[in-house]
């Protein structure tokens, strides 16, 4: 019998608190082992892993890459696997590979096997895929299954035929189907943070509110903690409620901390949206066990009637450029944002002399209005600044043909009382272009109606 | 008192990539109490900070967490062509110099 088979019928024999171990909330960069190897010895009955978000932004989700390096993802990989080897638990790791779309998922898949083959490992592993198929998509759109996240505009059918991936989160649900398959390993593609952790105790019957609540903050490790941090942190579930410790001795999980957790990048701290429910944190109880254990409990779930998967895609815009300098000319400084629009102009009738005007082209002035949704009025200027001009074009050598066009005129542009004559910018190094690859945007960010989200998510189970 | 000098925490966060979420928190009940009855952090001076209208924003007293959240539209979806701050971690600066 597998690891998942093994838990479940124990669990089912004889009923008892069940133990989770957050072993991180960003697989691959990097798993403090102390807290981890503590966390090993209280014998959890799961070790779970979160590997991706929507925060990173479109470009890994729509470039297929990784945010985290290969080397850190094995290093990462290789600890939890051996750990739920040593005790025969699941291992249960979603959002592979940051953005859980195929390339992700694959790349993690590859890394396990590698993983295996390089220590000796033999173990059953299911995979749950994530993308979403664009002609079902295509056919929901038109029945209007289909509807916008926070003022999202209406999904076209250009957005999903043009999208380089799509992905939905996968619920509790799916990782109940692989948890049922008598595995040792599940790696899934895009998923609810939750369902990590969640469809375990909510399958054998404790109660929903509570597994996804735990779920909910063990996914992000010790960052319900003071202070705060990415080591391990275990909770502890009963039919009541669950205590939360972190395996970092200095790291204290108080009815504070924990309560104020549920604010971390959520629009509302009293309600959380699953696919397949709601959880309600209304009535949430926070209580001191000791120093630096919380117990939590009276979380409450709603089935919905409208079960929804939140999709997310992202669609290439071009190719990306950029220009990094700084200046520390006070006449420079006080007349940019006019230097800047010159350089515009001047640079547009030179490369487009022959071209289309095909790109974008746009400036920030760190130090001055580089960072803020809002600047103040009447800031005294900055002794220095540093600029940053990014260009989006078709091709990466037309990005790079117009920020190194900036580049030159920038260096050399006469502005009113100029008197440093000799160049306006300092480069840190050179070439101070850099191409950066393809740019992407998310163009999907929207939910999709549907009555068997669990039928949208294929699982494989393979012997590795 | 600035809130500065008296909130544990001030910071900013995505909620998705079309929602800023802001919060404030506090080292004890007597300190947020003081707090979410400032008018300093009420909506409208909130939203007069923001440079938008005090409906498009939403406030969240948290007594559980001895926090205040506040929730607005991203001006820019994140990582689109004009971004400033992919994660929206560094838009809680307007509020550091809110007096209370």
């Amino acid at each position: 019998m597998s690891a998942s088979g093994r838990v479940l019928a124990d669990v089912r024999a004889k009923r008892r608190p069940m133990r989770f171990l957050g072993a991180s909330g960003q697989l691959g960069y990097g798993i403090p082992t102390p807290a981890f190897n503590l966390g090993l010895s209280r014998n959890p009955d799961l070790i779970g892993c979160d590997m991706g978000s929507i925060d990173i932004g479109p470009t890994y989700l729509g470039k297929g890459e990784m945010a985290t390096s290969p080397e850190a993802t094995m290093r990462d990989l290789r600890k939890v696997l051996h750990g739920a080897r040593s005790l025969d638990v699941p291992l249960v790791i979603g959002s592979a590979g940051s953005a859980g779309a195929a390339p992700h998922l694959d790349a993690t898949l590859a890394m396990m096997r590698d993983i295996a083959r390089q220590d000796g490992l033999r173990f059953r592993m299911a995979s749950i895929r994530a993308d979403m198929d664009r002609a079902a998509l295509i056919a929901a759109a038109r029945a209007g299954k289909i509807t916008g996240l926070d003022d999202m505009p209406a999904l076209t059918e250009a957005d999903i035929t043009q999208a380089a991936h799509i992905v939905g989160q996968m619920g509790m649900g799916s990782f109940r189907a692989a948890l049922d398959a008598d595995v040792d390993v599940i790696i899934a593609g895009r998923a609810c943070d939750t369902s990590i952790f969640a469809a375990l105790p909510a399958m054998l019957g404790f109660p929903v509110g509570l597994c996804v609540h735990m779920a909910k903050i063990i996914e992000c490790a010790s960052l319900c903690c003071v202070p705060g941090g990415r080591d391990a942190i275990l909770a502890t579930l009963d039919d009541d409620g669950f205590e939360l410790e972190s395996m970092n001795p200095t790291r204290r999980a108080t009815p504070t901390s924990v309560a104020a957790h549920s604010l971390y990048e959520q629009a509302d701290p009293f309600t959380v949206h699953e696919p397949d429910g709601a959880l309600n944190l209304s009535g949430a109880r926070y209580e001191a066990v000791d120093d630096r254990r919380a117990r939590v409990s009276g979380a409450t779930w709603t089935d919905t009637k409208d079960p929804t998967v939140k999709m997310e895609g992202a669609v290439k815009l071009g190719e990306r450029a950029v220009l990094l300098a700084g200046a520390a000319d006070p006449r420079f400084i006080a007349g940019v944002k006019d230097i800047l629009a010159g350089l515009t102009s001047l640079v547009r009738e030179l490369v487009c002399e022959d071209q289309p005007e095909d790109y974008t082209l746009r400036f920030r002035v760190y130090g001055v209005d580089g960072v803020r949704m809002v600047t103040p009025e009447h800031e005294t200027p900055p002794g220095e600044v540093f600029i940053m001009g990014e260009c989006i074009a078709p091709t990466r050598e037309r990005a790079s043909e117009v920020v190194r066009t900036c580049k030159q005129y920038l260096l050399h542009y006469g502005y009113p009382g100029r008197l440093a004559t000799a160049g306006n910018l300092a480069f840190p190094f050179t070439p101070p272009e850099v191409s950066l690859g393809p740019a992407y945007r998310f163009n999907v960010y929207h939910l999709l109606h549907t009555p068997d989200p669990d039928a949208l998510f294929p699982m494989t189970v393979e012997s590795v | 008192m600035k809130l500065s000098d008296l909130a544990l925490v001030i910071r900013g966060k995505n909620a998705g990539p079309r929602r800023l979420t802001l919060d404030v928190m506090f080292a004890t009940d007597a300190d947020y109490q003081r707090a979410v009855q400032s008018p300093g952090l009420a909506a409208a001076n909130v939203a007069r900070l923001y440079r938008v209208a005090p409906e498009a924003i939403t406030v969240i007293p948290y007594p559980a967490g001895r926090a205040i959240k506040y929730v607005l539209a991203r001006a820019i979806m994140a990582g689109d062509p004009g971004d400033f701050d992919v994660y929206g971690a560094q838009q809680h600066a307007p509020l550091l110099e809110i007096e209370l």
